[in-house]
């Protein structure tokens, strides 16, 4: 295990620098849409919160702490704080292969093309589209979190946005429900599963879906996934943890400890295997951190778009 | 040896709520954690109780084990919220390393 402090006090320097906690300038991590058309406005603005685009940076940094948890190599890790975010962020997205990163906005170009054919009115603006700051939240940096949300938040009302559409759960538990509490500013939040309007089909599938803690538990919404499948004809496996009764993957705990990770993740893991239909993840983490353990999975986007 | 704190209950009002008087220690939270560790959060909400500050601070560590999953909160009988609980621990230790 890593010392919480150092990793702590790491990444609040990097977002209170960079807005990211990786410290990689947004134009390197954001770029999912240039080659897509996407309107700037609409009635619902879709916002990102970069999660997805992190994963590659999530993986490769999450490689190195792997190597170093628990030597002596570690102690070194409080120094990190004084290298200034903009030089760790790009040394990380210089490590990361470019495959990966190109990869990682795959989900996002899914959901661009199924809310479309949903018909639904949408407008993507890069330069709205900021990182939550969520992670500061669930590490107990209430102070960082609060500092960095307000700025998010004010930049969306400036704007004049109203709705959104959210891509991931832990962007949408932080703009439903923490925004509001903690910046005053409140957004009508969508998760963008719950505005797909497709004609019924039959696609005879059966999958295994792994509900991420924020949407399966805190913010109750894994029934909703389960109709968008079951209007397409795909059958959902029972599995003794899911819904709001669902299991971690390990994920929040790979910058503390990878180590207690990979141990929750494997069991999760041989969990969702046991059925042995595919298994599908909604949330970027889940997904970086399930297909670490060798599991078949792939996001949900991919399925949908796959047969809407 | 460590000192009991009887106002540590008001203290952490600053950084979470006051819902740890509610535990009744069942050990429901520890038993459903996925960390599976060491009575994991019910020590951290008995040590509340007992006002025993200084052995939160003493095993601080511990407290981003917790993958913030919520299970233990959506099980808890009383609910006394020990995910919101341990995540008030995170702030209030934070803040104390930040003074230190």
């Amino acid at each position: 295990m890593f010392n919480p402090r150092d990793i702590i006090e790491i990444l609040a320097a990097n977002v209170r620098q960079t807005k990211s906690p990786f410290g990689i300038p947004k134009f390197m991590v954001n770029t999912w849409y240039k080659d897509h058309s996407l309107p700037k406005e609409g009635e619902y603005l879709l916002f990102t919160g970069l999660m997805y685009q992190f994963s590659p940076f999530i993986e490769t940094s999450t490689q190195y702490l792997e190597k170093y948890e628990d030597t002596k190599t570690a102690d070194y890790l409080k120094y990190a704080k004084w290298v200034p975010g903009y030089i760790s962020g790009m040394g990380l997205a210089m490590m990361t292969k470019g495959k990966e990163k190109r990869k990682a906005g795959q989900p996002l170009k899914n959901i661009a093309y199924l809310l479309q054919k949903s018909k639904v009115n949408f407008g993507y603006r890069p330069d709205l589209d900021n990182y939550s700051g969520i992670l500061l939240y669930d590490m107990g940096d209430q102070k960082g979190f609060v500092a960095h949300a307000k700025k998010v938040a004010q930049k969306l009302k400036n704007a004049g946005i109203k709705k959104i559409i959210t891509t991931d759960p832990h962007t949408a538990y932080a703009l439903k429900e923490l925004f509001p509490k903690y910046t005053g500013i409140s957004f009508d939040v969508k998760p963008y599963f719950e505005l797909l309007n497709f004609e019924p089909k039959d696609c005879g599938l059966e999958v295994t879906l792994h509900d991420p803690c924020f949407f399966g538990r805190y913010l109750k919404a894994s029934d909703i996934t389960r109709k968008q499948l079951s209007n397409m004809g795909i059958s959902v496996t029972n599995i003794r943890n899911q819904g709001e009764f669902t299991s971690c993957c390990g994920g929040p705990a790979e910058s503390i400890s990878p180590s207690l990770s990979n141990e929750i993740m494997d069991k999760r893991a041989t969990e969702l295997e046991e059925p042995g239909k595919p298994i599908i993840a909604y949330c970027p983490i889940c997904l970086g951190n399930l297909k670490k353990s060798g599991a078949a999975v792939e996001d949900l986007s991919t399925l949908l778009a796959r047969h809407a | 040896m460590s000192l009991v704190n009887l106002d540590f209950a008001e203290e952490l009002k600053e950084y979470s709520g006051d819902t740890a008087l509610e535990c009744f220690n069942c050990g429901t939270c520890a038993a459903i954690c996925p960390l599976v560790n060491d009575n994991f959060p019910r020590r951290m909400i008995r040590y509340i109780q007992v006002g025993a500050r200084e052995k939160i601070l003493e095993n601080s560590d511990e407290l981003w084990r917790c993958l913030h999953c919520g299970l233990c909160t959506h099980t808890c009988p009383r609910e006394a919220d020990p995910g919101e609980i341990i995540l008030g621990l995170k702030r209030f230790v934070l803040a104390n390393w930040r003074k230190s």
